[in-house]
């Protein structure tokens, strides 16, 4: 009989720290089977509701690597935003009501789940308390996720699905919301595709810019993230990626991070942080014709 | 009878979320379609609430590695669109035409349009 795994988890944030957590943690569970696989979270007394998506799809790896995962000792803060935004369901827990209204819940999708995605994006964004922005920010922000989960179905090549979850903080004025993948990675993509072989790190980086694409076919790509970081510039967020042992990030003033994760994650993170409080239109100063369109 | 033909994105679709490839893909059959078969196609966007690039790239930006440049922008046109969806449209063209000054993209499509490629 495998023995009980016991990993004590600390507070996970969306930084570079959070992201080492995670990666640690995904490394500990990598190579385990049929392992009983207990989390001590007496230790984390917060953990960023978004770090579910990446924390989620760790977790389901190893559950589909036939382990049991269960929480044990969570702080009464942990358990709440855990209940709260559903994922402690996927755990055994029961369900707790967003009184709120400001949980984006954790949910995973499979590449061919678009509608249902696009449905999972309007509950959460219509009728409720997410949030008091513009009608262009709300329709950008929307785009951004939509590119974000099209970026995952076209190239992460997963086989064990996309994970979602977010977080609307109304006094701080944001809405972080994370995405992840367990496919094979921006490095590893271009590795196969363009016989391009970079740094984790730097593979993000150049994912990043316009104009790169790996796309082969007959549809062109490359404008995805592009637009984002755009986006999350003149809306002045936060953009973090991590994609097997790369961290990158685009921080509030512009500046951009780049480090190596002491361990792979086993796929892709996008995890945006949005200013509610922008009043900026989003449309551009450059002005097209439709007749001089094509 | 007009040789002008309007296709509802919001119809083809089934939804105003025009954000998958897949739904583009529909789209982009159609709008083929109806080129090869001599029409000129006025695409209305009407109801169209949230657009990507990914969903545009298959839609339409496909299209520039099948047809000459000067042929979609003779007979291909937009309607009921939106200023901002109108940029972004612009910016998927622009990126496609780049893309297909490749030759060796070229040839990979012609090669997909034979049923011989991998992807």
């Amino acid at each position: 009989m495998p023995t009980r795994v016991d990993i004590s988890l600390p507070p996970i944030r969306s930084d570079f720290q959070g992201f080492t957590t995670l990666v640690n943690l995904a490394e500990r569970v990598n190579s385990l089977e049929y392992s009983p696989i207990a989390l001590d979270m007496s230790a984390a007394n917060w953990v960023d509701a978004n770090m579910c998506a990446p924390l989620g799809a760790i977790l389901y790896r190893a559950s589909h690597q036939l382990n049991m995962v269960r929480f044990e000792h969570l702080t009464e803060r942990v358990q709440k935003i855990f209940q709260k935004n559903g994922f402690l369901s996927f755990y055994g827990h029961a369900k707790k009501v967003d009184e709120w209204g400001t949980t984006i819940q954790y949910q995973s999708f499979e590449t061919k789940d678009d509608r249902f995605f696009g449905a999972y994006i309007e509950q959460h964004f219509k009728n409720k308390a997410i949030p008091e922005m513009s009608e262009a920010l709300r329709k950008k922000f929307w785009e951004s996720i939509f590119e974000l989960f099209s970026n995952a179905v076209i190239h992460s090549k997963t086989e064990l699905g996309i994970f979602t979850c977010g977080q609307y903080f109304p006094n701080k004025k944001h809405i972080d919301f994370a995405i992840a993948d367990l496919g094979i990675g921006i490095s590893q993509t271009l590795i196969d595709k363009k016989g391009l072989n970079l740094p984790p790190e730097e593979a993000i980086d150049w994912a990043m810019e316009g104009r790169n694409t790996t796309k082969t076919g007959s549809i062109p790509g490359g404008l995805g993230l592009k637009l984002l970081r755009e986006f999350i510039r003149l809306n002045r967020g936060r953009i973090q990626a991590v994609s097997f042992t790369g961290y990158w990030e685009q921080c509030a003033d512009g500046t951009i991070v780049k480090k190596t994760l002491p361990y792979p994650f086993p796929g892709t993170v996008v995890n945006i942080e949005i200013n509610t409080a922008d009043t900026n239109s989003y449309i551009l100063s450059t002005e097209h014709k439709p007749e001089d369109l094509f | 009878m007009s040789d002008i033909i309007t296709l509802r994105i919001y119809e083809i679709v089934g939804s105003s979320l025009c954000v998958a490839s897949q739904d583009g893909q529909k789209v982009f059959e159609q709008i083929q379609q109806a080129l090869k078969d001599g029409k000129n196609v006025r695409l209305s966007f009407q109801n169209v609430e949230s657009l990507t690039s990914a969903f545009l790239n298959a839609a339409i930006g496909q299209l520039y590695g099948f047809f000459d440049n000067d042929l979609l922008k003779e007979r291909l046109s937009v309607t009921n669109i939106e200023k901002d969806d109108l940029a972004l449209l612009k910016r998927v063209i622009d990126t496609a035409k780049q893309y297909f000054k490749d030759p060796a993209v070229i040839e990979a499509v012609r090669r997909e349009a034979m049923g011989d490629d991998d992807e």
